[in-house]
């Protein structure tokens, strides 16, 4: 129901810069996530739209008007609380009621609307338990209905999920994008679960270290990530160093092989790059199709089968030949389908086909002595099952 | 050799049944006892009834009897004193401004800096000890060089002189009252309750009295009756400052009329154990505090 604007907002704590230079507009309606592991500046940046945080530089702007220096309870946004916040000693009915009765609401028109909002999340069986009586979820449910009882402009939501089981969850961010899109409420997300920022949001804002990672909709981050801190963040994925031999031509070389992927890079040639693939895109040769011409292959043993439902993961260790590098020491994941995975045991070789199709090349930022922590963009190493 | 074989074939047979009867004895005394409750709690709980209720049993013993007699009309005498009523009245009511005053000023205080003066609390903690390292006696030297006769601020000879006992009062409850809410506050997330209220739009003030307060009910009750039951027992200030309070007018009687005096010392006890119970009862009451005996359980 509300644009809002956050114009170059910055926040430090001590030294520590927690936020730095944050922009970014959402727009009416929208559902934006914050995505980012801990510490990122994700919770600090809807703390300071919230008001509960006043920044050290920037605005907060809502539908046009500066809000910065506004205390919360000025700011018409509904919050939801990571521990659910309730009021202990208030039912659900009162707990929703709360915000109406600040702004002196008609009783009957308040009865109403806790009535509306309780039957919306499926609550009108508790409207008169107390919190300690309500399962993790119908508390959540009770502390989203209160959230949004007070037509907020804006509803900011910090990790609402993360205190509720795996099952419960799945169903509430259903629910909350159903309501978010029901009740047309411009909202943030804010979560260290790429599940669920991908699942429900318009756009998702990857935050590292306080800054904007990269902002794009949740096929552009997982399809199509800028930098390999997202890549890495967002599922698994596997970088595979190449230098770049024509940028224009879009053609780098692996392994002193070459290769040519889609479109132009936008690199210089000789520079170092990370050739990105997701698991389920590398394909082992010899199944079904033959490795087509121009299209780079990688060769390895298979050390880990992971079982995953309906795909296997094969981790697999690039051989010296194939890589170039002696010793080689790179781990590729690579998803096949559990019915055929029998084909792969550990132990066994395989040989994978880069489809230069799903492949981008992005410029590796670690050789340009740029902040990528490195740990964070391996590829997640699957546990060893004693395989 | 016969004796020998005599005292082994007793021994032979009384063994088991010793040990038997030993099992036997173990087996009643647990089920005398209830499971879990070991013996030397017993003791302890023993003992310790005995040292509070004799000194009880010892005063109505000495208040309900002439000398030699067993008689109530030492309590109807003092229940009837002129004195009784007007001292009762007296401490009750400083008692309840005391306490008043005490939640009014201490509960907001203790949420302010739970809330926002976290780097204070250190400073306040000490503050509300003082009385702990400062005895009454000093303290009503002190109100008296600083509101005495000599003094610019003669509060002492005005009819404002009721301030300086409540004040006085007041700071020998603080020990208590901060604790008890403090302990309270700390139990619930007051940032996050505070934080929910604001963004809901309720200011500083509706946030404290609507959410904080019913939180921490049972807080308050506790310092509430910590700080009645040390305002009515109190004896030094009122003394010293010329009050004729309950336990002022109780010494006085004493020295005069013992039995009278110890027959009203068995109902001031009641008085306060009927205080104690009913706040207990609306303690049990309140919403709220069903979260902490939940916890508890």
């Amino acid at each position: 129901m509300s644009r809002l604007e956050l114009i170059n907002v910055t926040k430090r704590f001590g030294d520590q810069v927690a936020v730095s230079d944050f922009s970014l507009t959402i727009e009416d309606g929208e559902l934006v996530s914050f995505l980012g592991p801990s510490g990122c500046g994700k919770t600090t940046t809807l703390r300071m739209t919230a008001g509960f945080e006043a920044p050290d530089s920037g605005m907060v702007i809502v539908d046009g008007k500066d809000v910065t220096d506004l205390p919360p309870n000025k700011r018409g946004m509904g919050m939801v609380f990571q521990g659910y916040a309730l009021f202990p000693n208030m039912t659900a009915n009162e707990n929703v009621e709360f915000g109406l009765a600040v702004r002196n609401a008609p009783v009957a028109e308040r009865r109403a609307r806790v009535a509306e909002l309780l039957e919306l999340f499926g609550l009108s069986h508790v409207g008169k338990s107390y919190p300690h009586q309500m399962s993790g979820g119908q508390q959540q449910r009770v502390a989203l209905a209160r959230a949004v009882a007070i037509q907020p402009g804006v509803l900011l939501l910090d990790e609402p999920l993360s205190a509720v089981d795996a099952k419960v969850r799945e169903e509430l961010r259903t629910e909350i994008r159903r309501m978010q899109v029901q009740l047309h409420i411009t909202t943030i997300l804010v979560t260290h679960d790429q599940s669920e920022a991908l699942s429900i949001s318009d756009r998702v804002v990857v935050m590292n270290r306080g800054a904007i990672e990269e902002v794009g909709t949740p096929t552009q981050i997982y399809s199509e990530p800028q930098s390999a801190f997202t890549a890495g963040f967002i599922g698994a994925m596997n970088e595979i160093p190449v230098r770049v031999v024509s940028g224009a031509a879009g053609l780098v070389q692996h392994g002193g092989r070459r290769v040519a992927v889609s479109g132009a890079l936008g690199l210089a040639d000789g520079q170092r790059g990370l050739l990105l693939i997701r698991p389920e895109q590398l394909e082992p040769v010899g199944s079904s199709n033959a490795a087509l011409n121009g299209d780079l292959t990688l060769t390895g043993r298979v050390e880990v089968q992971t079982f995953l439902g309906a795909t296997t993961r094969l981790l697999v260790r690039e051989s010296a030949a194939s890589s170039g590098d002696a010793p080689a020491t790179r781990l590729l994941a690579v998803d096949v389908p559990s019915a055929s995975a029998g084909r792969w045991p550990a132990g066994s070789q395989l040989e994978v086909r880069i489809p230069a199709s799903s492949s981008r090349v992005i410029a590796d930022r670690t050789t340009e002595g740029a902040v990528v922590d490195r740990s964070a963009v391996a590829v997640p190493i699957v546990p060893d099952l004693g395989v | 050799m016969s004796g020998t074989s005599i005292t082994g074939k007793a021994t032979e047979e009384t063994l088991p049944a010793v040990m038997a009867g030993a099992a036997v004895l173990k087996t009643r005394k647990r089920t005398n006892r209830g499971p879990g409750i070991p013996l030397w709690a017993i003791v302890v709980f023993g003992v310790s009834a005995v040292y509070f209720l004799l000194p009880l049993y010892a005063t109505a013993v000495f208040g309900f009897s002439t000398g030699k007699h067993f008689t109530l009309q030492p309590l109807w005498d003092g229940l009837s004193d002129s004195g009784f009523q007007t001292s009762l009245q007296l401490s009750l009511t400083y008692s309840v401004v005391t306490t008043v005053l005490a939640l009014a000023v201490v509960a907001p205080t203790a949420y302010l800096v739970e809330l926002r003066y976290q780097r204070l609390r250190s400073t306040v903690e000490f503050l509300t000890l003082l009385p702990f390292v400062i005895p009454p006696i000093i303290m009503v030297v002190g109100l008296e060089n600083v509101y005495g006769v000599d003094s610019p601020v003669n509060l002492i000879a005005s009819s404002w002189a009721p301030v300086l006992l409540i004040g006085g009062y007041f700071v020998l409850t603080l020990p208590f009252t901060f604790r008890a809410i403090d302990n309270a506050l700390r139990a619930v997330d007051v940032r996050t309750l505070s934080e929910a209220s604001a963004s809901l739009g309720a200011g500083p003030v509706r946030t404290f009295l609507r959410v904080i307060v019913p939180s921490i009910s049972v807080g308050l009750v506790s310092a509430a009756l910590l700080a009645f039951t040390t305002a009515m027992g109190e004896f030094t200030l009122a003394a010293l400052l010329g009050y004729p309070t309950f336990p002022v007018y109780l010494l006085n009687v004493n020295s005069f009329q013992p039995h009278m005096g110890e027959a009203l010392v068995l109902v001031s006890f009641l008085i306060t154990w009927a205080g104690v119970i009913a706040l207990a009862l609306v303690a049990r009451k309140t919403p709220g505090t069903q979260v902490v005996r939940g916890a508890l359980m």
